[in-house]
């Protein structure tokens, strides 16, 4: 065991395959395993988010290659391939898994439960996270703030692989009898803690399962995390000379840290009555329906942020980059995320405001969560501050970034129709939902994570992504995705439900005013389509920029942040001596300096802000 | 651009107090407008003008306290004045302490996989008495008359939702939540399932027949007599 | 939970015991070591698991107009027996100190007795407490017996459950002194591992009085 730790830093060592690119130790190799994993369950995610739309578009038609044509629906008669396939299936004795859950092809009401909760649960745990954490933390916390390697470079891939082991056990649960968990990605009881209600049996153990295992692997990261960002910063690296997108993902670590503790319990407890015959959520055995809700949004309210505050970090380090100049009100950034991470445990409540818990607590919920305006409004004006007087270069990161801060505002002000009690009466539950969690997560998170992707790549693999491609893949992207989510608001408006399998049973639907839910439910689907399909761009892009893109200088963009001091590719051990910091990260165009950008390793003497700092200052 | 205008999608507003949901979304929906439009305006303006042009150089500034305390001002102020407004709104619907008395007709509603229970007390006023009444999925109730309903569930948590009401309120196993309505229109409403409930969840539906007042009398002379 | 704990620790004893090689300029003016943060850290997040399953129990404490519930009033915790037992775990904390406090001074001798005292205070901790369980039961006072028999099995065996980790976490300790691993100036191992003990240690009294006593 203890050559290991002797290897992370012997910068001549030969390593082998397996020690080099799979249980690696090396916070960049793991970072680059959360990467590629994080992209792998993205497709995953978004594929069954294309099954059930088209069931949402067409309801009740066979799913397309799959499925019975249409002909044999209507007239019986044999026409396709598929078609022989289902008369053999129905023909034989087994019960095969397709006919379980797919009979001639059309999606089942219990599937599409399952659909989008596992949907919803690998995008949130195995898409999103992974990424923004695993990917981004790992790659991004030992670089930027000079030092070598994370405090526990075992702990750090035992993270990864338990991550992975929490993804294997999830994936499992679509092939056991009784099919996956259909309760929501929220997983209310009774419905997920008695068997019998919802006939569904390992399948919801298993998430159960999954999530605390996932839980366990957060834990590591982020005891992780927490001590390397404060233990270990470069010298003169100051807690104020952090980059944001640090002391975004310190913020996050901290969440993490608290919040899976307390829905690993309530996790427990769902076990322990689907197991063991306790009743801790059925009224009938003395328990409280109401009280898993209470647990998973005091967890589940903490993890929505933790899905965008690294991202807001990401869109901040890139936006002075690209605006070549500092960010605007770099205290006040740093304040706002606290304040958002600090309320973000005092409003759970507004997820349960037509729960039935007592209504004079609605009104606390609400006030808290509509207080988190504030500092998302700090920062949001912050950002636009940034790009005042600017010089802007509309790279492919920075297109990104300019798209997440659009499509989180109109994701957050959505947030503020939610939070209003009164108002919540209505769009509860609605498509109005539907549309605020993807404008907040995907226009948010994932649009971030994009930017990060292609602003990082060079330092990542030693070359860069083709921009034109890139370029390409945003448009696609940003445009589909508008056309996939904002009519999503429409519906909700109209009364739209959401986790329906079939809109059309509902006659308001079809008589929404002033035009019926379905032909918007179809366009959705197509552009959900076109968005799926140009996040194979993405892919291309990636794996073959990964061999032959072209090679990246050591800093492409002119950045200020540590992680371009360090030679490209990155070796073991990051730096050659440890860097020595000598002001904040965003000193783009000082006056009377020779060039726009003044690396945080190089003094900047003539400044009227960068003091110059004494060789040899310490940490603070 | 009538489809950007959010209101008009609403389903016509049939209940008392719906009117007052209505402008409270109206209300924010106009705010919201008006802070995206001014938020895209200033963007698409700096990235416009200060896109990268030959021979001029970004400004270095930092920040501006000022700024950083007026936008902190105004939209503090702004969600303050939002929750004041919106208190009144919740407290009319959702506490039973304020609830309007003299209910026209009062029904115990239970959610169970997959149908609402509709049951009526009778004449007697109480449940579980002989002239209980217990209807599948309808539920009749007279025009300009308060309605006091009684909610539970059997199983699993529902959601009693109807969209005209502008009216919401999960259901829970083991425990009855009180709600009220006043519809205004004679017609017949759906009542669909908003909470995930099962394999069924989808398609639980019921009916709300709103009746005018020689209507319901009739409904009621039909059930029970004189 | 124990798989868990038993990997931090190993990577912990890895890295921080046999960390002399690696270059000491990021961690001079650090006022804790890696190893000390990170238990700290960990504790914080074993005291939200916890605070979990607390809340879970006053939800059902004060929702109730009796506790016990009238089914399970006939229940007797056993409030005597487990109150001396809370004296010998507190008394574990107290020896866990001392044994710290004897290999700054570098006394070696002295830690390993303290250390041994230690460990087995916390095994008669849990002999007791599973031997009331295993009363409990013959009584027919279950997991199953309503709430009230889940909420005090679930939280009382967590708890236990933990001093387990610790009792194992506390005899590797005990090897590794045996091998005279610490000394005055590289006894970060034992002191992680104290800082674990005192987490369950105090723990239990809030626990002891809200299932027992209130
Ligand atoms: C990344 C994830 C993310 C983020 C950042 C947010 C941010 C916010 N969310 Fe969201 N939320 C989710 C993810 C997220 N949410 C998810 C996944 C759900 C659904 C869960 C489920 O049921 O499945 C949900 C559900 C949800 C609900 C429950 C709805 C219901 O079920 O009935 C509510 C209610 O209050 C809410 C509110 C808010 C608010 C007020 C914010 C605020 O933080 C937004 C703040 C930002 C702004 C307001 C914009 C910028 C500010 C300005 C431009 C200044 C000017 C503004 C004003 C003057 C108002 N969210
Ligand atoms: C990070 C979070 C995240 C992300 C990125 C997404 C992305 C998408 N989501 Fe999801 N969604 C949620 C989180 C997320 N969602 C949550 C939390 C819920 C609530 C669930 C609940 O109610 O419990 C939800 C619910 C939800 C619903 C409501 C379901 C219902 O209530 O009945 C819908 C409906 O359209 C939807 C659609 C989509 C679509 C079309 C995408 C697209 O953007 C996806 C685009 C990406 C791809 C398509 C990947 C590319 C794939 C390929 C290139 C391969 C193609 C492969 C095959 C065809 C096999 N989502
Ligand atoms: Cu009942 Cu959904
Ligand atoms: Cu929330």
């Amino acid at each position: 065991m203890n050559d290991h730790a002797h290897d992370s830093h012997d910068h001549h060592h030969e390593e082998s395959f397996v020690r080099k690119y799979i249980f690696s130790l090396d916070h960049k190799m793991i970072g680059k395993q959360f990467l590629i994993f994080g992209l792998i369950m993205f497709m995953v995610g978004g594929g069954l988010a294309l099954l059930f739309r088209w069931q949402l578009a067409w309801p009740d038609r066979p799913v397309p290659i799959i499925g019975v044509s249409q002909t044999y629906l209507e007239e019986g008669e044999v026409a396709t391939a598929a078609d022989r396939k289902w008369e053999e299936r129905f023909d034989d004795d087994k019960e095969t898994w397709l006919e379980t859950n797919m009979p001639s092809g059309v999606i089942d009401p219990a599937f599409y439960n399952s659909l989008f909760t596992m949907h919803a649960t690998i995008m949130v745990f195995f898409v999103v996270v992974p990424l923004l954490v695993g990917a981004f933390g790992n790659f991004l916390i030992p670089l930027m703030i000079g030092t070598r390697d994370m405090a526990f470079p075992v702990l750090n891939m035992l993270s990864f692989w338990s991550n992975m082991l929490g993804a294997v056990i999830m994936m499992a649960g679509f092939f056991v009898p009784g099919g996956h968990a259909g309760a929501g990605w929220t997983g209310y009881a009774p419905l997920s803690s008695v068997v019998d209600l919802s006939g569904v049996n390992w399948g919801q153990n298993l998430w159960c399962i999954s999530l605390i295992v996932m839980g366990i692997s957060s834990l590591m990261g982020s005891i992780n995390y927490i001590t390397t960002i404060i233990n270990m910063r470069a010298p003169g690296m100051t807690w104020f000379r952090l980059p944001l997108a640090i002391w975004a993902l310190f913020i996050v670590a901290i969440l993490l840290l608290l919040a899976f503790p307390v829905v690993a319990s309530a996790l427990a407890l769902i076990l322990f009555d689907r197991m063991a015959g306790t009743s801790f959520f059925l009224a009938t055995g003395g328990g409280d329906p109401l009280l898993w809700q209470h647990l998973f949004w005091f967890f589940a309210h903490p993890e929505v942020y933790i899905l965008i505050l690294p991202g807001m970090g990401m869109a901040s380090e890139m936006l002075p980059v690209f605006a070549r100049k500092p960010i605007f009100g770099y205290k006040s950034m740093v304040f706002a995320m606290i304040a958002i991470a600090f309320l973000s445990w005092i409003v759970w409540g507004h997820h349960m405001f037509q729960s039935g818990m007592n209504p004079a607590l609605g009104l606390s919920f609400m006030t808290t969560t509509m207080l988190i305006a504030v500092p998302s409004a700090i920062k949001t004006f912050n950002w636009l501050g940034t790009l005042h007087r600017a010089s802007i270069r509309f790279t492919v990161p920075m297109l990104h970034s300019l798209a997440f801060v659009s499509m989180f505002v109109i994701g957050g002000l959505s947030g503020i129709f939610m939070a209003n009690a009164p108002v919540d009466i209505y769009i509860h539950d609605t498509y109005f939902i539907v549309a605020h969690i993807h404008y907040v997560v995907f226009g948010g998170s994932v649009f971030a994570i994009f930017g990060g992707i292609f602003y990082w790549f060079p330092k990542m693999y030693g070359r860069h992504m083709n921009a034109t491609l890139g370029k390409v893949h945003f448009w696609i992207s940003f445009l589909a995705f508008n056309g996939v989510f904002f009519p999503m608001h429409i519906l909700g408006v109209g009364g739209h439900m959401r986790r329906i399998a079939n809109p059309m049973q509902y006659e308001f639907l079809q008589q929404m005013q002033p035009i019926s839910a379905q032909p918007i439910n179809v366009f959705i689907t197509i552009c959900a389509f076109i968005l799926g399909a140009a996040q194979f761009l993405l892919l291309i892009n990636v794996f073959w920029s990964i061999f032959r893109g072209k090679v990246a200088e050591q800093n492409p963009w002119q950045a200020n942040t540590l992680e371009w001091h360090a030679p490209t590719p990155v070796p073991h051990g990051n730096f050659g001596a440890i860097p020595q910091v000598h002001h904040g990260p965003y000193e783009y165009s000082v006056p009377g300096a020779d060039k726009d950008w003044t690396p945080q390793t190089e003094p900047n003497g003539e400044s009227p802000h960068g003091e110059p700092v004494p060789a040899g200052a310490t940490a603070d | 651009m009538k489809w950007l205008n959010f209101p008009a999608w609403l389903p016509e507003n049939v209940s008392t107090f719906g009117q007052g949901v209505d402008n409270l979304f109206i209300l924010i929906y106009w705010i919201t407008a008006i802070v995206f439009l001014a938020v895209m305006a200033v963007l698409v303006v700096f990235i416009i003008k200060y896109r990268f042009q030959e021979g001029r150089n970004a400004e270095y500034i930092e920040g501006s306290t000022t700024l950083e305390i007026v936008w902190t001002a105004a939209t503090t102020v702004i969600v303050f004045g939002l929750a004041m407004l919106s208190l009144p709104q919740w407290n009319k619907i959702k506490f039973p302490s304020q609830f309007p008395g003299n209910p026209g007709a009062v029904v115990q509603v239970n959610g169970k996989q997959f149908n609402w229970d509709m049951t009526y007390p009778g004449p007697d006023g109480e449940w579980g008495t002989d002239d209980d009444l217990q209807l599948e999925n309808q539920l009749h109730v007279p025009v300009n008359e308060v309605v006091h309903i009684r909610l539970t569930a059997d199983d699993v948590i529902h959601s009693f939702f109807v969209p005209q009401l502008r009216l919401k309120q999960d259901a829970l196993p083991g425990r009855f939540i009180n709600m009220w309505f006043e519809a205004t229109k004679p017609g017949t409403y759906e009542i669909p399932c908003a909470e995930l409930c099962g394999f069924g969840h989808s398609g639980m539906l019921g009916y709300l027949t709103v009746h005018t007042e020689e209507d319901y009398a009739a409904w009621i002379s039909e059930r029970w007599g004189e | 939970m124990m798989v868990f704990t038993f990997r931090v620790f190993s990577s912990i004893l890895m890295n921080e015991l046999d960390h002399t090689s690696s270059e000491p300029v990021e961690g001079d003016n650090r006022p804790l070591s890696n190893a000390r943060l990170a238990v700290l850290v960990l504790v914080a997040a074993e005291i939200m698991f916890f605070a979990g399953l607390i809340g879970t129990f006053l939800v059902f404490r004060l929702g109730s107009v009796t506790w016990p519930p009238p089914a399970q009033a006939d229940v007797r915790l056993p409030i005597g027996v487990t109150g001396l037992n809370t004296i010998v775990l507190l008394l574990s904390g107290y020896t866990m100190l001392q044994g710290l406090r004897a290999i700054r001074h570098d006394r070696h001798k002295e830690l390993k007795n303290w250390l041994c005292v230690t460990g087995i205070l916390g095994v008669i901790f849990l002999a007791v407490q599973g031997s009331e369980w295993v009363r409990l039961v013959h009584h027919g006072f279950t997991l199953s017996s309503g709430v009230y028999g889940s909420v005090f099995y679930v939280l009382i065996g967590c708890h236990a459950l933990h001093v387990l980790i610790a009792v194992l976490w506390l005899l590797a300790v005990f090897v590794r002194a045996i091998a005279g691993r610490f000394s005055m100036n590289h006894y970060v191992g034992v002191e992680v591992c104290a800082i674990y003990w005192a987490f369950v240690v105090v723990l239990w009294p809030l626990l002891y009085v809200l299932v027992y006593l209130i």
